[in-house]
């Protein structure tokens, strides 16, 4: 068995430190330091970036399926709706780790911060779009926010007011592409892409016997991708704006 | 033929004149309890109420102090507590008071919580022994008088009514006995340790504040009080609050309950209201010494008389002293940790007992001064 001395302290030391102790309690008794919350009363002012229940805006949901690749947890799943699909998601599976929220290129999938959370049973946690889309049926009590003031000594602000837990975000910048000639030496100059450009874009060039020049007007061409889609060789591929214009190569031959 | 209705009525206003000769005076109430004289069969209730050895034991300072002092200190002492050390305390029963009505609330809950009597238990004293704890608590009220109002009068009143309250341990080893549990069985061995190491200190202390007034009567003792006795004998006043910290089972020495080891020891096979009733052992212990210790050491029932309370306001006076001096006890709670047994038994057998003894021989010292 070790045996631990503890140096006791002289009389009027400990005495000091008595003395002092009971005073910290008077002053924490008429003056208190405390930081709770009352939670269903109060609640903590949360970042923007929260990462809470997802929210869809089925208006600008393109049907891209970006959010159900991503997922880690494989919590989304696409719901046939009208010829199109859109996000449905699996509350039983989902990390809330807004993969899908970063990945969606319309903003149709939006954060919120309701984390407080009830399912009446396991089966209700499996959302369709529909109910992914409606709001959450929310009892709140708060009419207090608070947040905490880290400087120095750790203080509340209160304010009397009620946060609004969803989020709007800003539709995101897309990438602007234009169809560029990828590999030229595929083009068996159909001019299928020549009919089919919206824009009248696209031209093609009698250069000599053997050689045909086909042009993409860029100042027309609005990256819609109908030739690259209808292209039966695979010649053309998207290219972005800023790329294409910026390397000056606008034409190729076939 | 003998008038029995003659004699019976005879008897009743005999006892009705007796009751009222020794009335508790409250000019506040005065109208409503004149009319209820009137009445027959309620003025012999009304009376008796009043009459001052039973006001005593009901009112203050007896049953109903008690009963307000175990709502609202076990109240105060959470709240107080979560202050300190930053958290709320109770809050959700009458959020706009605070949480006052929490006790009343548990004691509700008790009431209808099933008592269970374990098999091991010896029954009769399991269930016996918590309600003869009232005994102890009772009757020391009997000798400690408030102002005008009491119950009896003698020279040695204080000496008695702390003995009477030593008696409590022996109550709550009885207690531990009859559960028949280990940690009963740890609990009331330690409760058995500590009894002497601060009963000793404790009774010295009030002997040297008994031997500073020369009496241990209660009206000598407040009469003689020009200032206040914690001034006079301050070593004794410390070395009291320490031992009724101890006697009383408060957070830094409640080592026989000491819920987070041995789960409020000789208590631990308990339940529903008997539960509420041994909870409540160590509250009216406090409050008795707090009543002693106001009398010994703040000038009992001395204070600006309040007019309309007439004799009311020397009870008032002398329980507002001692419920104030148990709202500072309660909170030593919040700034010291438990002590272990062996620390506690060492710290009452030298430090407590030393103190205890200088108190003593500085009384002795002013009777010799103060002839």
């Amino acid at each position: 068995m070790v045996r631990i001395k503890v140096e006791k302290p002289k009389v009027h030391k400990s005495v000091a430190l008595h003395i002092k102790a009971i005073t910290t309690a008077f002053k924490e008794a008429i003056s208190p330091g405390t930081i709770t919350i009352h939670y269903p009363r109060e609640r903590r002012k949360l970042p923007d970036n929260f990462r809470g229940l997802l929210q869809l805006d089925k208006e600008k949901c393109i049907n891209c399926f970006r959010c159900a690749h991503i997922c880690p947890a494989n919590a989304i799943q696409m719901y046939q709706r009208e010829n199109k699909y859109y996000p449905g998601v699996d509350y039983t599976k989902c990390i809330l780790c807004h993969f899908c929220v970063d990945s969606c290129p319309t903003a149709a999938l939006k954060p919120s911060k309701i984390h407080d959370v009830a399912f009446a049973s396991l089966s209700t946690m499996v959302l369709p779009p529909e109910e992914l889309a409606g709001e959450p049926e929310m009892w709140r009590e708060d009419t207090v926010t608070v947040e905490y003031d880290f400087d120095g000594d750790l203080k509340m602000i209160k304010r009397k007011e009620v946060e609004n837990l969803i989020v709007e975000v800003e539709k995101p910048k897309r990438p602007e592409f234009v169809a560029g000639a990828a590999f030229p030496e595929n083009c068996i100059a159909c001019r299928i892409c020549v009919n089919s450009c919206p824009q009248n874009a696209i031209t093609f060039k009698l250069q000599d016997l053997q050689t045909m020049v086909l042009e993409i007007d860029f100042e027309k061409c609005t990256g819609c991708m109908v030739c690259i889609r209808n292209c039966p060789t695979q010649t053309l591929l998207p290219f972005r704006r800023e790329e294409v214009l910026k390397g000056g190569e606008s034409n190729e031959q076939g | 033929m003998v008038d029995v209705s003659g004699i019976v009525s005879g008897i009743v206003e005999k006892i009705f004149a007796a009751l009222t000769a020794n009335m508790v005076n409250i000019p506040i109430l005065e109208p409503l309890i004149n009319k209820l004289l009137q009445i027959p069969l309620i003025n012999l209730v009304v009376a008796f109420i009043l009459w001052k050895p039973a006001f005593v034991i009901l009112f203050v300072p007896g049953l109903l102090a008690v009963t307000v002092v175990l709502l609202i200190m076990i109240w105060w002492e959470r709240k107080l507590t979560a202050r300190i050390q930053w958290r709320v305390g109770p809050k959700e029963v009458s959020r706009r008071t605070g949480g006052i009505i929490q006790t009343l609330a548990d004691g509700m809950r008790y009431m209808f919580q099933e008592v269970i009597i374990h098999r091991d238990a010896h029954k009769l004293y399991f269930l016996q022994l918590p309600i003869l704890s009232f005994i102890p608590v009772l009757l020391p009220i009997l000798l400690i008088p408030a102002g005008t109002i009491y119950a009896i009068r003698s020279p040695y009143a204080i000496q008695i009514a702390v003995a009477l309250t030593a008696l409590l341990p022996i109550f709550i080893l009885g207690i531990g006995w009859s559960a028949n549990n280990r940690f009963a069985f740890i609990g009331t061995v330690r409760e058995a340790f500590l009894y002497v190491a601060y009963e000793i200190p404790l009774m010295i202390a009030v002997l040297s504040m008994v031997l500073l007034y020369k009496s241990g009567d209660p009206f000598v003792i407040v009469e003689k009080q020009w200032i206040p006795g914690i001034f006079m004998n301050p070593i004794a006043f410390i070395a009291f609050l320490i031992g009724m910290v101890m006697a009383a089972g408060r957070l830094p020495f409640d080592i026989s309950e000491a819920d987070q080891e041995i789960a409020f020891g000789p208590f631990v096979e308990y339940s529903g209201i008997i539960f509420g009733l041994v909870m409540g052992i160590a509250y009216e212990k406090l409050y008795l010494l707090s009543l002693i210790a106001a009398i010994l050491f703040f000038g009992g029932w001395s204070g600006p008389e309040i007019a309309f309370l007439g004799e009311l306001s020397y009870a008032i006076w002398l329980f507002l002293k001692a419920f104030v001096l148990m709202g500072f006890i309660v909170m030593v709670r919040a700034i010291y940790g438990r002590y272990r047994l062996d620390q506690a038994l060492k710290f009452g057998w030298s430090s407590l007992l030393t103190f205890s003894l200088i108190g003593f021989f500085i009384s002795a010292g002013w009777v010799i001064w103060l002839g």
